[in-house]
């Protein structure tokens, strides 16, 4: 390639390289530059790393913490190598994985617990509750997706009505079907939600105000800690985004199954394989790079989500709805701690693309592109 | 693949069971939504509107040698922006009297009053605009908003235009201002610099059903907090007649700061320490409001409003025989009532252990953003023409807002015969007292709503509020720290 082609390359991707610069990189530069500073309103100085160390309390804490997570993976990344060769000794292959699980374990616990004696409480305690809101949404999405889609692909009756009717609400305005999921799940006896409940049996619940674990209130297991799950109020929270992005998983699944040839099912047919064998064997494993992609964004997405969570929290829920979205619009815009609310920004960042690539490492080698 | 599958679930199990010893995400004390129609206001005591009488210029403290001289300036032909959150009837109502000043005024000023959504939504646009010239001339502001705009030292101190010879009001027209209204907007935290003038005021009342009242052999409103946690826990028990709608409530709590600080006050206390400069929520009065709160709710006297304006919506219905609310709500509460269950009700001062009650005043003012001093004169040129007894009146009737200069409430007397709830709000207006003007003040009502919930469904209520005024008072000295 001579250099008038390479400079004809480069000058059709100068309009999209400068908008991404522009609005994508520059903005996170300046936000990580804010981080750095005492902004409450108008700049007040360089700080240095201080709004870090206040989010995060102690360094070594933060520091083991997230060497956990990245010995966790390496722990994957060890066994996945060894296990690919079966010649290695046997021992090795199965103790070192667990071996750095274990180490991995230690180093996430104390490292959290570091954390909590000296951190900020309500920005590490936003962590759980968007993780929770990410694991609650992203595979019930899928999965309740990929079945609608599967139906739908089906040669029924009224497809493209039904198309439409999961479509709307990833269409309809975000701010009126969350006031509406808000009636939904009002405490009011006379609820939609209370009424359901009343209907099959169940007492009426508090939803929305309610702090308590979803696991203790609906079946009375108490479990301390991580696993006590997200609260009442959250997986509320949880059933309208899963309900808001359903129609729009099931569009791109349905984009996918029509892209799988039918020659596959015919000869697997042929084979003898029944209905429930072509979706686990074919459908399934040629859906993956959608479903690989849908799983991405909606991880990204979640973690990010803040519109619908705005407007369902309650003070009633006592902090068990804030993720760490809502957790920077408040100190933002409430408290007017503008450098420290961009380094939660960028803290919630650094997660992102951390998740993002344990996803592409683990779960992307596995995409079947046919 | 199976073991792989095997390998992966079980570190996950593996992590799930590590992050056991995690804390969980504590049902504590994060933050939560904005306000409903009324957020607070600011600082200061009964004693001034009790001492209504008392000369305004003491209102006017805070002015200081060396001020800007405004005598020269000359506003003429400027253009200005207000922004403001009015909507519809009094949207109405502003824009009309903004077209007679725009019409009338001798120095061809012209004003453009823009609504820009609610206090919550002009806070958030204000706080980009600040010192820039895209900052509106006029903005309205809550005294708590105000003093975090001037952490950018970012309004005009209207002291100097306020007793400029020239521009300024009379001897005569000071005293005709509430002190109290005046007083509110000085800033102690500023040097006491006047950051806002207020056009207009409400106050929290004590909305009630006298019909239902008297079925439950009562023949007044309740005046302490055992009058009225007998009359709550017997309406629960005992449902209206004329309801339109299931349910029987004696009290419907909106969780909101307001409705802390208004009990507090009823129980003697204030939620700010003025000669500490911190935050007293764990005072023995707080305590002892949040106490007869829990109280109501143990008993099953009291139920949390279970969505916005949903207390309006109950009582309108003739499920819940108290509510606490702004009084410019007064409107809303009319039409409620006359959509629902159509019955007898008023309002009142909150049940209070005092010898007088003390009422919790609150109001946005308007605000001047620095700009050029031909606009800033311009700007404040129309907040005299806005607080002008006329205007005032006329305001008034629009917006059903309390007036703030005693001659336009002297010429109400029309409007107090079809308003009778009205009138009765208006009466306690010598006893009340206002929330902190404080910066960071809404952050911490966030705090104070979490708290207050926690309260309402049974947490420990000391170490609930020492922990809230913990969090308050590190909030106010980052927000102070320079």
């Amino acid at each position: 390639m001579n250099v008038r082609e390479q400079l004809t390359g480069y000058l059709f991707i100068l309009p999209a390289v400068t908008l991404i610069a522009v609005f994508g990189i520059f903005p996170i530069g300046y936000a990580f530059y804010m981080s750095m500073r005492r902004w409450r309103v108008v700049d007040r100085g360089f700080v240095g790393l201080a709004n870090y160390e206040k989010a995060l309390g102690d360094w070594m804490g933060a520091l083991l913490f997230a060497a956990g997570f990245v010995i966790l993976l390496v722990a994957y990344m060890v066994w996945d190598g060894l296990s690919r060769n079966r010649e290695s000794n046997p021992w090795l292959r199965r103790g070192l994985p667990w071996l750095l699980v274990a180490i991995s374990l230690v180093s996430i616990v104390t490292g959290w617990n570091r954390m909590q004696a000296a951190g900020d409480p309500r920005f590490l305690n936003t962590l759980p509750v968007t993780f929770y809101y990410a694991i609650g949404s992203v595979p019930v999405q899928l999965i309740v997706s990929l079945v609608l889609a599967y139906i739908l692909f089906q040669k029924i009756r009224g497809q493209e009505v039904f198309r439409m009717i999961f479509f709307l609400p990833y269409v309809t305005p975000v701010i009126a079907t969350a006031l509406v999921f808000r009636t939904i799940f009002s405490p009011r006896e006379t609820s939609i939600a209370n009424r359901f409940l009343t209907f099959i049996g169940m007492d009426p619940q508090k939803w929305l105000f309610e702090p308590r674990p979803f696991l203790e209130v609906m079946f009375g297991i108490k479990l301390q800690g991580f696993l006590a799950g997200p609260s009442m109020a959250l997986v509320a929270i949880i059933a309208f985004g899963v309900w808001t992005f359903v129609g729009y998983n099931t569009v791109i699944f349905l984009a996918g199954l029509g892209n799988i040839p039918k020659e596959v099912y015919e000869a697997a047919e042929i084979d003898g394989a029944n209905q429930w064998q072509l979706f686990r064997h074919i459908t399934v494993p040629l859906l993956s790079p959608v479903t690989f992609y849908l799983s991405l964004i909606g991880i990204i997405g979640t973690f990010k989500a803040f519109n619908h969570i705005f407007v369902m929290q309650e003070p009633s829920a006592r902090g068990t709805v804030v993720t760490t979205s809502v957790f920077i619009y408040n100190t933002f815009f409430k408290a007017a701690q503008f450098g420290y609310a961009t380094t939660a920004a960028i803290l919630l960042l650094g997660i992102i693309l951390f998740l993002t690539f344990v996803q592409t490492k683990i779960f992307g080698e596995r995409v079947f592109y046919g | 693949m199976t073991g792989k599958r095997i390998w992966m679930v079980a570190i996950l199990l593996m992590a799930a069971l590590v992050l056991t010893a995690c804390p969980q995400a504590a049902p504590a004390q994060p933050s939560g939504e904005q306000p409903a129609a009324e957020q607070p206001a600011k600082e200061e005591a009964k004693e001034e509107m009790a001492a209504e009488e008392a000369p305004a210029e003491e209102a006017m403290e805070g002015e200081k040698e060396g001020m800007m001289s405004w005598e020269d300036v000359d506003p003429t032909g400027q253009e200005i922006t207000f922004w403001h959150q009015h909507s519809r009837a009094r949207e109405e109502a502003l824009q009309q009297i903004v077209a007679d000043f725009n019409a009338n005024n001798e120095w061809g000023i012209t004003v453009n009053a823009e609504y820009q959504g609610g206090y919550g939504d002009i806070f958030n646009k204000m706080l980009n605009v600040l010192n820039t010239p895209d900052a509106p001339n006029l903005v309205v502001a809550y005294q708590n908003q105000a003093a975090t705009y001037q952490l950018a030292d970012a309004l005009v101190d209207m002291n100097p235009l306020v007793n400029s010879p020239k521009w300024g009001l009379s001897e005569d027209e000071l005293n005709d201002f509430f002190p109290a209204f005046l007083k509110a907007d000085v800033f102690p935290t500023f040097g006491g610099a006047r950051l806002g003038w207020p056009p207009n005021r409400s106050m929290e009342v004590m909305y009630y059903n006298e019909e239902w009242l008297a079925e439950l052999g009562y023949d007044g409103p309740p005046t302490t907090p055992d009058q009225f946690k007998e009359m709550a826990c017997k309406a629960a028990q005992q449902p209206f007649s004329k309801a339109t709608a299931e349910g029987s409530i004696g009290y419907e709590l909106s969780i909101d700061a307001s409705r802390f600080a208004s009990w507090t006050f009823a129980f003697g206390g204030d939620v700010f320490d003025y000669e500490a400069n911190q935050y007293a929520y764990n005072s023995p009065e707080a305590i002892a409001a949040m106490e007869f709160i829990q109280s109501l709710f143990n008993d099953g006297c009291a139920t949390v409003v279970a969505e916005r304006y949903g207390d309006q919506t109950d009582f309108g219905n003739g499920v819940t025989l108290f509510t606490v609310g702004s009084s410019s709500g007064l409107p809303f509460y009319r039409g409620a009532v006359e959509e629902g269950a159509n019955f007898a009700w008023n309002v009142d001062a909150l049940p209070h252990v005092t010898p007088d009650p003390v009422m919790n005043l609150y109001g946005a003012s308007i605000s001047i953003p620095k700009t050029t001093p031909e606009k800033e004169l311009a700007a404040w040129l129309f907040l005299k023409y806005f607080t002008s007894p006329d205007v005032q009146a006329t305001w008034v009737k629009a917006s059903n807002y309390f007036p703030v200069r005693k001659s336009v409430a002297e010429n109400l007397s029309d409007y107090f015969e079809e308003n009778p709830q009205y009138a009765k709000a208006f009466g306690l207006l010598p006893y009340a007292k206002t929330e902190p003007p404080v910066p960071g003040y809404d952050f911490v009502r966030d705090l104070v709503r979490e708290a207050m919930a926690a309260i309402a469904d049974g947490a420990d209520i000391q170490s609930t509020l020492d922990q809230l005024n913990q969090e308050a008072n590190d909030i106010l000295a980052d927000q102070l720290a320079q």
